[in-house]
């Protein structure tokens, strides 16, 4: 590959990157993969990249007169196409397969975890000091966590929302309302829940959201205290924006 | 080595077109599904792309502001002639430069470039994705003022100087690095430097310089962070998690697990103690410690951004006596300190 070439290649794929980039946070669907809290450094990576291609793109100046003198140093080895090839990768899964956040699927690897710790210091009693319907998923698994008896909890209205993963372990009659916790990207979500019981629990599809509204009870999975929805009314929602908590 | 990347890139193109497919059968209606294993790898693998590319990019862009406004006699200057005190300077230059584990190889290669001696380059390399103050920071919010913040902090900086002082006994960085790390012409057009040791010219054109530079590097590089997340993701798409952690609860046990899933998750040192958190009551916590300490000095992407730079030979090492010191602290930790 001639040297003009490869360069306008190359300022054309970091231009691409900046564009898949902007394109994940203007269609909103960002949040599949990373926390919000990091939206600013992807904003910067764009501007960046954009910067970079536009900079990459073969001049005839001056000051580019060193490039020159240079071409009979033979540099064959990274002017092949294969390294182009790579960065290909990210573009072609970024635009071409349609973005899914991580749903029940992938809790066959990850697991569901009844430890939702956050800090090992005190501040999460700040947190949880909130009315008990606008606790969502996350906010209950770690009340449970933090309380010296769940008990406290039996009776409270619930209002949550997540997906249906229906988890081998429970009876019949119940499901898990799922989401994943993402504290920086996909790579380290990890899926809480919590039980639901209805008499329509085998309903529901694997993956579908859903709203739960119901009151509160304490039950157990694998010996830990997990909070458990007896429902009043379970409704069909499409997924959220942001699909994720954020701890 | 050749080979491997001429597979990758079949593999690349294998992905490209799977990816063309179902964008065309998406859009025409068509009602291919695909395993949901190939999407949670996507996810995942973006995911990790998206929050590293940024970071790969100020390292790169460090990297091109120090070619340009360092001379390479300015380096050798300010770096300690005593090997071990050199070492522990590179172990605490991540205050100078608060780069993390991916930003921190373009930055790095470029030091040796300058002049950087093997035993000062190895410890920032190893030590600055911890010892630099957002680690710091995200590690305290995470545990507080514990034993596990100050033990993270002390033994990555102990294994960091240690590795550094094992390469000093290489007097010849040449003979660590790739011939391409070393070579004063990187980039075209940069044999100039061999004359003049700083790129001339004004503010404006040098700055233009460092742009185009970052951009070559991040080439270099970004191949191989991409490799690296398409591998972790694919590993933690297919490998159960489950059966990994319930493998192992003794001193022993628990600490090899925790460093396998620290080496397989890839994940930035920047929030690896939050993530580190969910393993807290049911692991121990020497091998908590292992997971923060090994982490950012040794995974996936890790491993294939250092061949980049050392040779392979190096790279063995690099990865080799980290996890054997991690292992020994750690697992003293486990059974001599009740913490």
């Amino acid at each position: 590959m001639s040297e003009r070439t490869h360069k306008i290649l190359q300022a054309a794929i970091l231009f691409g990157l900046s564009a898949f980039l902007f394109y994940k946070i203007l269609s909103g669907t960002l949040y599949f993969y990373i926390n919000a809290r990091f939206t600013w450094l992807v904003v910067l990576g764009g501007a960046v990249f954009l910067a970079l291609a536009f900079f990459a793109w073969p001049r005839k100046s001056a000051s580019d007169a060193h490039d020159h003198d240079h071409d009979d140093h033979g540099h064959a080895h990274s002017r092949s196409a294969w390294p182009l090839a790579i960065l290909c990768i990210p573009l072609a899964l970024g635009f071409l397969v349609p973005s899914r956040p991580l749903d029940s699927s992938a809790l066959d690897t990850r697991g569901l975890t009844t430890n939702a710790l956050m800090s090992i210091g005190g501040q999460t009693a700040v947190q949880l000091d909130q009315p008990s319907d606008q606790r969502n998923v996350l906010d209950w698994v770690r009340a449970f966590n933090f309380a010296a008896d769940p008990v406290i909890y039996e009776g409270e209205p619930a209002d949550v929302i997540g997906f249906v993963y229906q988890d081998p372990r429970l009876p019949e009659g119940q499901f898990l309302v799922g989401r994943f916790a993402v504290s920086c990207c996909a790579a380290d979500a990890f899926a809480i829940g919590m039980i639901v019981q209805s008499d329509e629990a085998h309903h529901w599809a694997a993956n579908q959201w859903v709203h739960v509204n119901g009151k509160v009870q304490v039950s157990h999975l694998d010996g830990v205290a997990v909070p458990l929805i007896v429902a009043e009314s379970i409704k069909e929602v499409s997924i959220p924006p942001q699909p994720y908590l954020f701890p | 080595m050749k080979r491997v990347f001429n597979t990758l890139s079949i593999v690349g193109l294998a992905v490209l077109g799977v990816a063309l497919v179902l964008f065309l059968q998406n859009w025409m209606g068509g009602g291919i599904e695909l395993p949901s294993q190939f999407y949670t790898f996507t996810t995942i693998f973006l995911g990790i792309f998206i929050e590293a590319a940024p970071f790969l990019l100020l390292g790169t862009l460090a990297s091109g502001l120090v070619e340009v406004f360092f001379k390479k006699e300015s380096i050798q200057r300010i770096m300690p002639r005593n090997r071990f005190l050199g070492a522990l300077a590179g172990g605490l230059l991540g205050f100078v430069f608060p780069v993390c584990e991916c930003g921190v190889v373009p930055l790095t290669r470029r030091l040796f470039r300058k002049g950087m001696g093997p035993a000062m380059g190895v410890a920032f390399l190893m030590a600055s994705p911890v010892l630099n103050p957002i680690v710091i920071l995200s590690t305290y919010a995470a545990y507080g003022w514990g034993p596990v913040l100050w033990l993270r902090v002390a033994l990555s900086l102990a294994i960091a100087v240690a590795t550094g002082l094992i390469f000093a006994v290489e007097e010849q960085p040449a003979r660590l690095l790739r011939p391409s790390s070393l070579s004063l012409a990187p980039i075209r057009g940069a044999s100039v430097d061999v004359a003049l040791p700083i790129y001339p010219g004004s503010l404006g054109s040098r700055l233009r310089r460092a742009l185009s530079i970052a951009g070559e590097e991040f080439f270099e590089m970004g191949r191989y962070l991409i490799i690296g997340s398409m591998l972790a993701a694919a590993l933690q798409a297919v490998v159960p998690q489950g059966t990994l952690l319930a493998l192992g609860s003794g001193p022993l046990l628990s600490v090899l697990v925790m460093m396998l899933l620290a080496v397989l998750l890839s994940i930035c040192s920047t929030v690896d103690a939050f993530v580190s958190l969910a393993f807290v009551g049911t692991f121990t916590t020497g091998s908590v410690l292992s997971f923060l300490v090994l982490g950012p000095m040794v995974d996936i992407k890790n491993i294939l951004l250092y061949l980049q730079v050392f040779r392979r030979r190096t790279v063995l090492y690099m990865v080799i006596l980290p996890v054997l010191m991690v292992i020994l602290a750690t697992v003293f930790i486990n059974l001599n300190l009740g913490i």
